[in-house]
């Protein structure tokens, strides 16, 4: 069991809501079920899956995998199937974004605090944490599932390990109760399991990053994932510019001029969430990206 | 009188600006017999029957009418 | 980035493998392009065999990306029955011409005479059009028809809204128009004048019509989590034929209160002097809506008032309440009151007094008159678990009003001057979506 958090279920007019904090964030489903014996069931199953995947890829932890990768200090490491598809997939994103997004860029962060401050940190310690940024210094043997960092490099699955979370939760809640409707919210990524009985969509409210008085987009889904980049309170402002906190892990500086959110809807959460990444690492281009990527998109 | 509603109007825009609610705490709201327009076909019954029966008419929406009834 | 094509199916097959499981069907994407439709089935019944309607109404909304809505709406009714004519009733029986100048018509001793009201089919279409306009507009647009035998209508509409204060309060104005025509049959009788024998067509005249401009100022603010108020201040200019072109007044004697008699050539038109009325050719409108809904948990209370002013002299206060109760998830019973007063027009009088000079105005039609009215209603809904809703209403509604006593002369004081209403009506409702 891992059962680190509280887990409450209430009762709506026509729908019950877990809620239950992971990954940091707030978490909810909710489910279009008759009974509340059937709704815990699947909060159950729900909060269970986040908890698992937090517990196993957090990158604060010390005692899971990703902590065994990060203090490898240059030897291999034996993955498991399931962190050597989620290193697939980075590897994949890598590829497709010509080396802006790279899990090895979370040592960035050591230079950049993203407070809503204006410390802008001076190119030479840039340069130095470079030196252990790029999957292409990576040696990663996908048939003997081994994984090779050089000394001092790190990786953190913060880009794509929450949506990643939201797909298995999704397929789980339907796998525990087939063909019932649910929304998995973590933290604003959506997936929506299933139509709901009386086959109306369920409606998300996406909400404005900043600006207060700005007004909720309500978007409604029948099926499919909803994810949300933005960065409200997430960036460094500096002479007059203001930094979000999506860096380019080319140049180790942060994408200028991208919109202050993104929401994409896509079939999965993890290819809505990678199209937000995708598309605020294009910085001005984002919107040219989101219409070129054919996916349904609300920018901010 | 009418620049008076108006007027009236504005003040209470500005007057309510501390009321309200966040957006993620519109759940409540967000039910379906929570809108101002549930049930707009019963309403729309109710406007012409009463249409025809009374002297006075509308007020929620646009005045009713369109039949010969009154 | 690369090539976007490429781009998709590599995410595609990265995300496939990623979960481990084949790509799913589409999104659906147009996830909120479906019709959504609400129907009812109504019948309406007044006591004493007076008019029955049933009436059937469907309601179709389509939902489009970007909130904007497409609303049609059709209702079919047909009415039969009987209206008070405003002629008081008598002790002996009253004979009248038929609104088509073709036939007569009896009322027994001691009855209120009834104007027999002709089968009629009326047939209304509306449409409507809402979109967002910028981020905190919203503009719609609609177009309105109806058209029984005799009389048609032709109406449009436009509203503008704007969100306030993160949407907690909206400012919203409309403006609506419409040109109606009316088509008597037997034609529109000229004002004031008398009812005249079978085929003496002299005192009607050919069709008429009106027009109606109406504006609409709403404010909605959100007060709380739980609720929602609504002020709408409206304003409604009526001009052109404002009568009612079958309603009559009885001219009586000052001393007897009785109808003044006359004799019919060959016994073929009416046994009495009656006019048709007359009512000033415009009418300016104006009132105030105040409406609140309240959610206690699971349960939703509804009030609302209304006070409207005209400048024909009424003015009317209506109150009404409503309280949403759920019974399990699936079902909800709600009952409803109504309360409703109104005052009379200044041109309303029960008869005409013979020898007086012919006042500009008169109608004795009850509903100008002063009355209270009361509803009471059940409405009883069920989910079904599809997710449609099914539902039955159930009102009775009751008028009582009064003729003032400075209008009733001689034996008019022995006698019902003006007859209570009551209705029942029954409603189903079946709520789907496609």
């Amino acid at each position: 069991m891992h059962g680190p958090g509280a887990m409450s279920l209430t009762r709506e007019p026509d729908h019950w809501v877990g809620r239950f904090v992971a990954m940091a964030c707030p978490c909810e489903v909710l489910i279009d079920s008759p009974t509340e014996a059937l709704a815990r069931v699947v909060v159950d199953c729900v909060s269970q899956c986040a908890w698992r995947i937090e517990h196993k890829f957090s990158r604060y932890r010390q005692d899971n995998i990703v902590h065994r990768i990060n203090t490898s200090n240059g030897r291999p490491i034996h993955v498991d199937d399931e962190t050597a598809r989620l290193l697939d997939f980075a590897a994949t994103l890598t590829a497709v974004s010509e080396g802006r997004f790279d899990i090895t860029s979370g040592i960035l962060r050591k230079a950049w605090i993203f407070d809503g401050g204006t410390h802008v940190p001076a190119q030479a310690d840039i340069d130095a944490l470079l030196a252990c940024v790029g999957w292409h210094k990576v040696l990663w043997d996908r048939q003997a599932l081994q994984l090779q960092l050089q000394p001092g490099m790190q990786i953190d699955f913060g880009g794509i390990g929450k949506e990643y979370a939201v797909d298995t939760a999704a397929t789980l809640a339907n796998s525990t109760a087939p063909g019932l409707s649910c929304v998995v919210n973590f933290g604003g990524d959506i997936a929506v399991v299933n139509e709901r009985r009386d086959r109306q969509p369920w409606k998300i409210g996406i909400e404005s990053p900043d600006r207060a008085g700005t007004p909720t987009h309500i978007v409604p889904l029948l099926r499919g994932a909803l994810a949300t980049s933005g960065d409200s309170r997430r960036f460094v402002l500096h002479a007059g510019r203001r930094y979000s906190h999506i860096l380019d892990a080319r140049t180790g500086w942060p994408v200028e001029h991208a919109p202050r959110a993104i929401s994409v809807a896509a079939d999965t959460c993890t290819q809505a969430g990678t199209l937000t990444t995708l598309a605020m690492l294009s910085g001005a281009q984002a919107e040219t990206f989101l219409k070129a990527s054919g996916a349904k998109y609300w920018l901010q | 009188m009418k620049i008076l509603l108006a007027a009236a109007a504005l003040l209470v825009v500005t007057g309510c600006s501390s009321l309200g609610v966040q957006p993620w705490e519109r759940d409540v709201l967000a039910r379906p017999e929570m809108s101002l327009d549930a049930n707009a076909l019963d309403a729309a019954i109710d406007d012409h029957i009463y249409f025809s029966k009374e002297a006075s008419s509308g007020g929620r929406g646009f005045g009713g009418g369109g039949c010969g009834c009154n | 980035m690369n090539d976007k094509l490429n781009l998709h199916a590599a995410l595609a097959a990265a995300t496939c493998a990623l979960l481990g499981t084949p790509v799913a069907a589409p999104a659906a994407d147009d996830a909120s392009q479906r019709w959504s439709f609400d129907t009812s089935l109504l019948y309406y019944g007044e006591s004493d065999d007076r008019v029955q309607d049933i009436s059937a109404a469907l309601s179709a909304q389509r939902d489009f990306d970007d909130d904007r809505k497409l609303s049609l709406n059709l209702t079919a009714d047909t009415l039969t029955g009987a209206s008070a004519s405003g002629a008081i009733s008598l002790d002996r029986a009253q004979t009248f011409t038929s609104p088509s100048g073709k036939a007569t018509y009896s009322t027994p001793a001691g009855k209120v005479p009834l104007d027999d009201t002709f089968l009629d089919t009326r047939i209304a279409l509306s449409g409507s059009w809402t979109q967002p306009l910028a981020r905190l507009y919203t503009v719609s647009g609609g177009l309105g028809f109806s058209n029984e035998y005799d009389y048609t209508h032709l109406g449009a509409n436009a509203s503008l809204a704007r969100d306030f204060n993160k949407r907690n309060t909206t400012l919203s104005f409309g403006v609506a128009y419409s040109q109606d025509d009316i088509k008597p049959v037997g034609g529109a009788p000229i004002p004031l004048s008398q009812m005249l024998d079978v085929g003496d067509l002299r005192n009607k005249r050919g069709d008429d019509s009106k027009d109606v401009l109406d504006l609409l100022l709403g404010f909605t603010q959100v007060l709380g989590r739980n609720t929602i108020v609504r002020v709408n201040y409206s304003y409604s200019d009526s001009s052109g034929y404002l009568n009612d072109p079958y309603k009559l007044l009885s001219v009586v004697d000052p001393v007897t209160g009785d109808t003044v008699t006359r004799v019919a050539a060959g016994g073929q038109g009416p046994d009495g002097v009656y006019r048709y009325e007359n009512r000033p050719d415009s009418r300016t409108k104006q009132g105030i809506y105040a409406e609140m809904k309240h959610a206690f948990g699971a349960r939703v209370w509804q009030l609302s008032y209304r006070f409207m002013t005209d400048d024909w002299g009424i003015d009317s206060n209506t109150l009404e309440t409503r309280l949403r109760w759920p019974l399990g998830a699936a079902n909800f019973i709600e009952p409803q009151l109504r309360y409703y007063t109104q005052s009379a027009a200044d041109f309303y009088r029960s008869s005409l007094i013979a020898g007086q000079p012919l006042p500009e105005y008169a109608s004795a039609d009850f509903r100008l008159g002063e009355f209270d009215a009361v509803t009471l209603g059940i409405k009883f809904g069920h989910r079904t678990a599809t997710g449609n809703e099914w539902s039955t209403r159930l009102e009775y509604y009751q008028q009582s009003g009064d003729v003032p006593g400075n209008q009733i002369v001689g034996r008019q004081a022995a006698r019902e001057q003006y007859p209570d209403l009551s209705a029942l009506i029954v409603q189903f409702g079946y709520r789907f979506g496609l």
